[in-house]
């Protein structure tokens, strides 16, 4: 009796439910149509206005030069809007070339070659992992006793003959490498120059790619003497970490960049050839201390190559 | 035969653990020391602050170390290798620099007179055909690609360290 009664309820249920259905489908149907007439409406305008945005990063991209063509701006004020916008690639890298020929100017290259190509194509490699592959990235081997490393804004960055000759592997050299290209993609020397005013200053001319350019010399002070001032600590630990990442990255053991800071942390505070280093650089043991601080257990199952075979020794 | 052979083992083995017990190191904190060398593998204890240690080998950032209690395997970074004290004389800069290294005992020592001043720095002058030098040996993205497979070496994917309190 149950049983029927629940068949009798269920057959009822179903009689009306199916032309309550059937009857929905039409008007699901005209629904579902002008959603879609709303949907390429909405459409239509999303693709409007990418194409406005387009054109406003195009207008903002060019060149301020070629704007104060087009603007009734003064050069003025296009010097103040560059000291909060920053300088352009163009700017950084005429800045970094003028630094460099200075630096060169002080220590020429080591007279090898092989050495300097192979530096390069680590360097390359580890700069390739950044987030700015594109610099017009540069490596050279300094003819200097001191140990020590240098990066310019732009991508030119030299390794004296003194703290090369004290690298085991490729991974060290990568390690090496890394803390300057991490100098450069943070833009950390640039900073440095732009805190100092002088950037806008001079910053009209600094596009001129020539030789010796003296409105670049005018922002960057006396020779090379900006790479004989210290960061501060928080930018030289940046670049710590950021070498460990970036070697890592490229396939090397993440630990090139700790044991060349382990090796020089045996060399005393008062010798000569590392004077400058250790005036610009916090101690050896404290960068090893936040290292391994903020390395944590990261590195733990990562292996990587260290390359002592192909590492190109100096004689 | 035998017999020489187990002596020849013996020297080997004598003169092996001589080469590496030269290589010292000090805890420069308190660190588990490890079965193996990973940060989940069974703790065999703790290191002591300024505790002197064995360094025997090395792994990835792990260094296998003997001291008098056991053997085990810490974090690179927890250790400061070498057998010199730091800044003692002034005049043992070259002979602290010589000290050796965690895992190599290698002997490194800088010799000559050219240094790199904050003067000289001042002073600098542009040197146009150093710079055109040093472009010349600019390599592509591609040149380098190619020197990494080469090795081989393969890029991996890996995130930013987020800074240390």
């Amino acid at each position: 009796m149950n049983i029927i009664n629940r068949l009798a309820i269920l057959c009822a249920t179903l009689s009306i439910v199916a032309p309550a259905v059937a009857f929905d489908f039409g008007a699901l149907q005209s629904q579902v149509q002008q959603h879609q007439q709303e949907l390429q409406q909405a459409q239509r305008k999303i693709e409007e206005e990418q194409q406005r945005i387009r054109l406003q990063q195009q207008q903002l991209h060019q060149e301020p030069t070629q704007l104060i063509q087009q603007l009734p701006v003064s050069p003025a004020a296009i010097g103040v809007i560059k000291d909060v916008a920053g300088p352009t690639q163009t700017e950084e890298i005429a800045l970094g070339r003028q630094i460099a020929g200075n630096l060169l100017g002080a220590a020429a290259l080591v007279n090898d070659a092989p050495l300097q190509r192979y530096v390069n194509k680590v360097g390359r490699w580890v700069a390739n992992q950044s987030e700015r592959p594109d610099l017009p990235w540069h490596f050279g081997v300094i003819d200097s006793t001191d140990l020590n490393a240098f990066a310019m804004p732009g991508g030119y960055i030299f390794v004296t003959k003194g703290l090369y000759k004290l690298l085991q592997n490729e991974s060290e050299l990568a390690g090496v490498l890394g803390h300057e290209i991490g100098h450069v993609i943070r833009k950390h020397h640039l900073k440095i120059l732009q805190q100092s005013k002088l950037l806008a200053a001079g910053s009209q001319t600094l596009t001129q790619q020539v030789g010796n350019n003296e409105a670049v010399q005018k922002v960057i002070g006396s020779g090379a003497e900006i790479m004989s001032r210290a960061l501060d600590k928080g930018a030289e630990f940046e670049a710590d970490s950021i070498s460990v990442v970036l070697v890592t990255r490229a396939g090397y053991d993440a630990y090139g960049l700790p044991s060349v800071l382990q090796l020089i942390d045996h060399s005393a505070n008062d010798e000569n050839a590392v004077a400058l280093l250790f005036k610009t650089h916090p101690l050896p043991e404290e960068r090893l201390d936040k290292l391994s601080q903020s390395m944590g257990e990261r590195f733990d199952r990562i292996q990587g190559e260290t390359l002592a075979q192909r590492f190109y020794r100096l004689k | 035969m035998f017999k020489l052979k187990i002596s020849l083992t013996v020297l080997c083995y004598l003169l092996i653990s001589g080469a590496l017990a030269s290589e010292f190191g000090v805890a420069l904190k308190v660190d588990d020391i490890r079965a193996q060398p990973f940060g989940d593998a069974k703790s065999l204890g703790k290191l002591t602050l300024n505790e002197k240690v064995t360094i025997l080998n090395r792994q990835g950032g792990w260094l296998q170390i003997k001291r008098t209690k056991n053997t085990g395997w810490v974090r690179m970074l927890s250790i400061r290798s070498g057998n010199v004290a730091k800044k003692s004389n002034p005049a043992n800069g070259l002979l602290s620099l010589a000290s050796g290294r965690a895992g190599t005992g290698k002997i490194v020592a800088t010799t000559g007179i050219r240094g790199l001043s904050e003067e000289e720095l001042r002073s600098a002058t542009f040197n146009l055909q150093q710079l055109t030098l040093v472009e010349s040996y600019g390599v592509s993205a591609t040149q380098a690609q190619q020197f990494a497979s080469e090795a081989p070496l393969r890029a991996r994917q890996f995130d930013y360290l987020p800074v240390p309190k």
